[in-house]
């Protein structure tokens, strides 16, 4: 059960709420947030996720939410177990100003500070334009996350794993 | 006689995309090529006919790691053109937000991108394993640089606060608590980083630069000051273009600078500290003088040593500018178009950044000019490697290649800044 001192669960979406499809994460935490059980904290990252080996140290367990490049499925979701795999090599983006999600999955990872349990739900994004409203399959996916990211928060939240 | 060629196809840990080629004859490198094939920017050109007012979020996208600098030069520039006088307090928060990207952007390059060359890691991954202590400082830092950036820009990335003649939106004094708090730590972990990185092991390398970089009186320069050069050079922003060139070379996307008179020079940490070391307080002077820098660093690979002085700077100016800070009675001064060309250049993490703006009397752009440093240094970049290189010719292709790499590294180059349209010439008959 959560509660007490134990560490919390954290959700964190990542992407540009103004960038089309990369606005996924913000859609799928705005539905999550009043319906988030106790103990569970909705983060938004719009900007470094190399922030986020801050924010999910402690924590039991962390779900993200991340847009993935057009590749012919559009809303197409998939969940990945981060802890017992690596994500695809196009989430890699090595540059100076922008680690991307693998690269900082990765450091946290030969830092030892993953959390025993690390998801990403990734949905297909079709488009990112500057201002664009999420694409029709996009959009349709929102809930579909959502219940689903709910059903593992429940589970995680009365100490089931998976 | 004996020929070699080594090519390395893909540069890694910088930010953009170039490729560099050695020629070696016998026991001499006969050529090199720094080729930056980062697609054209078009920024110049997109600006045209755009109003002024909205200069500075358009080249804020310029670059992910120093918006600021594109942001700074931007209003410099046109507050120049326009005549506008802010706020002393509009001047400190502007020094501040500099100090945020000074911080995340050497940050990330000391730790994440420089010190595997010297430890022996492919990468920051593999050398968090064994260093994590150090990473994690890093991080702190970064997220430190980023918070202020967050406080005074609105967004770490990309911020969206700075306008000409002020700041959309004031922050309150209560707001910085809790980025004093963090930077104070920061400030210790700065000097964790320097005391770690001044144990590398440092190759024997001594470049006579021609350092360039501005010079304030009183201040260590950031936003303000002359353009000033190791040799004798001192002129105002508006004499840029007199004094220096910019030419294309076929293997690049990028301009390449030099000095009308004279030739390559460097700009960035090592010219700022050469030029500036007086200005920085006397306990960061010592720190440096701690690490083994005297008052002039020549080896390029030390660079590293200078950026972490930077940072332990830029930790306790932000300090002693928050401690300052009282909030203006306008976040903004109004600014009225009228035609005329503006000049501003500010210290980017990487060296000068001059901007160049000229509007009509409505307040559209009639032609822009943006000089990244990484365009200036990229000649000085290609003798670095031509130096190297030889030096070390008796090494396999792999260490070679390793060691020219590492040379790139040492100027932490912003590739995607300085790549810039090509001039296109169409023939008809």
């Amino acid at each position: 059960m959560i509660g007490g001192n134990r560490p919390t669960l954290l959700v964190a979406a990542i992407g540009n709420p103004d960038r089309g499809d990369d606005g996924i994460g913000s859609a799928v935490a705005r539905v999550l947030g009043p319906q988030a059980p106790a103990g569970v904290r909705v983060h938004e990252c719009g900007g470094d996720v190399l922030e986020l080996i801050d924010e999910w140290a402690g924590c039991a367990a962390a779900i993200l939410i991340d847009a993935s490049n057009p590749a012919g499925d559009s809303g197409r979701v998939r969940r990945l177990d981060l802890v017992s795999s690596r994500l695809p090599a196009d989430f890699a983006q090595n540059s100076t100003h922008a680690f991307g999600l693998a690269e900082t999955v990765e450091l946290s990872r030969a830092l030892g500070s993953l959390p025993p349990q690390l998801v990403v739900y990734l949905v297909e994004g079709e488009r990112f334009d500057v201002g664009a409203p999420l694409s029709s399959p996009v959009a349709a996916a929102v809930e579909k996350v959502a219940e689903a990211i709910l059903d593992e928060l429940s589970r995680l939240a009365n100490g089931k794993e998976d | 006689m004996a020929t070699r060629t080594i090519n390395v196809d893909y540069i890694a840990r910088v930010e953009g995309e170039s490729s560099l080629q050695l020629d070696i004859r016998d026991d001499a490198v006969e050529d090199v090529r720094l080729s930056i094939f980062e697609p054209p920017r078009f920024f110049e050109a997109l600006l045209r006919g755009r109003r002024f007012e909205e200069v500075l979020d358009i080249v804020a996208r310029i670059c992910g790691i120093c918006p600021i600098a594109y942001q700074m030069s931007g209003v410099a520039a046109i507050e120049n053109l326009l005549g506008i006088e802010v706020d002393p307090q509009i001047h400190a928060l502007r020094r501040m937000l500099y100090c945020g990207e000074w911080i995340e952007s050497h940050s990330l390059h000391i730790a994440m991108l420089h010190a595997p060359d010297f430890l022996g890691y492919p990468d920051a991954m593999a050398m968090a394993r064994d260093h994590g202590d150090a990473v994690r400082r890093a991080l702190a830092l970064k997220k430190a640089g980023n918070e202020l950036l967050r406080l005074l820009g609105g967004r770490e990335i990309h911020p969206v606060n700075v306008r000409v003649g002020g700041f959309y939106r004031m922050p309150r004094r209560a707001e910085f608590a809790p980025v004093v708090e963090s930077m104070k730590q920061a400030r210790d972990y700065a000097i964790a980083t320097l005391r770690w990185v001044a144990m590398f092991p440092f190759s024997d390398c001594t470049r006579d630069y021609e350092f360039v970089a501005l010079r304030h009186p009183n201040e260590y320069p950031m936003n303000h000051g002359r353009i000033v050069s190791s040799s004798g050079l001192d002129i105002v922003a508006q004499d840029y273009e007199d004094e220096f060139l910019e030419r294309q070379v076929p293997y690049s996307t990028a301009l390449r600078s030099t000095l009308r008179q004279r030739g390559d020079y460097l700009v960035g940490a090592m010219a700022r500290y050469a030029l500036n070391r007086d200005r920085l307080p006397v306990e960061v002077r010592a720190l440096a003088d701690e690490a083994g820098l005297g008052p002039m660093c020549r080896n390029p690979f030390q660079s590293i040593l200078v950026r972490a002085v930077e940072v332990i700077y830029a930790c306790g100016e932000a300090l002693r500018l928050i401690a300052d800070y009282e909030p203006p009675a306008r976040p903004f001064v109004t600014a009225e178009p009228r035609a005329g060309i503006g000049y501003g250049c500010t210290e980017a993490p990487r060296g000068i950044l001059f901007h160049r703006y000229e509007i009509d009397n409505d307040g559209a752009i009639v032609h822009a000019r943006i000089v990244p440093p990484t365009a200036q240094n990229q000649a000085t970049m290609e003798e670095d490697l031509r130096q190297v290189a030889t030096a070390v010719l008796d090494l396999d292709d792999e260490q070679l290649k390793a060691n020219c790499e590492q040379s790139i590294r040492n100027h932490d180059p912003c590739i995607s800044c300085a790549a810039h349209f090509l001039t296109l010439n169409v023939n008809r008959s």
